[in-house]
């Protein structure tokens, strides 16, 4: 098996699968093996991208003033 | 040291007390006066504003990071926070507690930006894919060259910054997948396409980032000599 071949089916196969002959590749081919480990550890690191940033004041400004045009809340009292 | 108009110096104060409780949030507070999240959903059903604004503050981030990161657009994203907010307060009464809010949240806001981006007229994902090999998808020309391995160089900055600059149906599905964690059958649901083209495209996803990272990483090292 070729590392075309084998590149050809990884989207297919990185989660986990694949036949013999392409485990088999996947084993024994180190650009392939290095190139999946990449991939991984790019999925890994993804996990990295946790929520940093809030939006701004004014987007609860206005799904507060949404609410009470709809009649879908009372009106909060403002804490001083 | 501290003077006498830090926020140490007036926790430090007499009032102290009241002072720290007029600087908390309205999720803060709610949530400090002992009610449950599940208490604050069940008021919020009945109207309550000050638990409506105390579940904002509980999501807000996960929901705008979400619309951010799938759209690219600071004003986009705030829209589509507040869009998906609205949503979920006409919709909470349907809430019986069968997933856990935060799920149900969640995947209100990806329709909400999916259903935009259809509006927007954005390819989320390529036409159903065939099994040949189109001319950009051909082998690569490098692809029995070994290269150096990623592992250990990616940091957060970087990350993000390679994500904003995919193409906008790569980041999609990558922000599904690899941040948001949904497997790929949820995501052929969501966006109409086949498990297999949603495979595809996110394998093309992490090849594009996989490049951007390196051209990253190799730029680094030149600065440095």
């Amino acid at each position: 098996m070729t590392c075309a071949e084998f590149q050809k089916v990884l989207p297919y196969i990185i989660d986990g699968g694949g036949t013999e002959e392409e485990q088999h590749h996947l084993a024994s081919c180190p650009v392939c093996s290095d190139l999946v480990a990449d991939l991984r550890y790019i999925a890994e690191a993804a996990k990295l991208l946790v929520p940093m940033e809030d939006p701004s004041p004014r987007v609860w400004n206005n799904i507060e003033k949404n609410l009470e045009r709809e009649g879908l809340a009372r009106p909060a009292r403002r804490s001083s | 040291m501290t003077s006498q108009t830090t926020p140490l110096a007036k926790l430090a104060s007499k009032d102290a007390g009241q002072h720290w409780y007029k600087t908390l949030t309205t999720a803060k507070k709610v949530l400090a006066s002992g009610m449950s999240e599940q208490e604050a959903i069940a008021r919020a059903q009945q109207g309550d504003a000050e638990c409506f604004e105390a579940l904002y503050g509980l999501h807000k981030r996960r929901v705008y990071s979400l619309c951010l990161r799938m759209t690219g657009n600071t004003a986009e994203a705030e829209d589509l926070t507040q869009e998906a907010f609205l949503q979920l307060y006409r919709k909470i009464a349907t809430f019986r507690g069968e997933s856990a809010f935060s799920t149900w949240l969640h995947r209100l806001s990806v329709n909400v930006v999916l259903m935009h981006l259809r509006k927007k007229g954005l390819p989320e994902v390529s036409l159903e894919e065939s099994m040949e090999p189109q001319q950009e998808d051909g082998p690569r020309k490098d692809v029995g060259t070994r290269d150096n391995v990623l592992a250990g160089s990616i940091d957060r900055v970087n990350l993000e910054r390679a994500v904003e600059s995919l193409p906008p149906g790569y980041r999609i599905i990558f922000v599904l997948h690899d941040v948001e964690g949904y497997e790929h059958n949820e995501i052929a649901e969501m966006m109409g396409c086949s498990i297999g083209n949603s495979k595809s495209q996110l394998h093309k996803a992490r090849m594009k980032l996989r490049d951007l990272l390196k051209q990253s990483k190799a730029e680094k090292a030149a600065a440095r000599h």
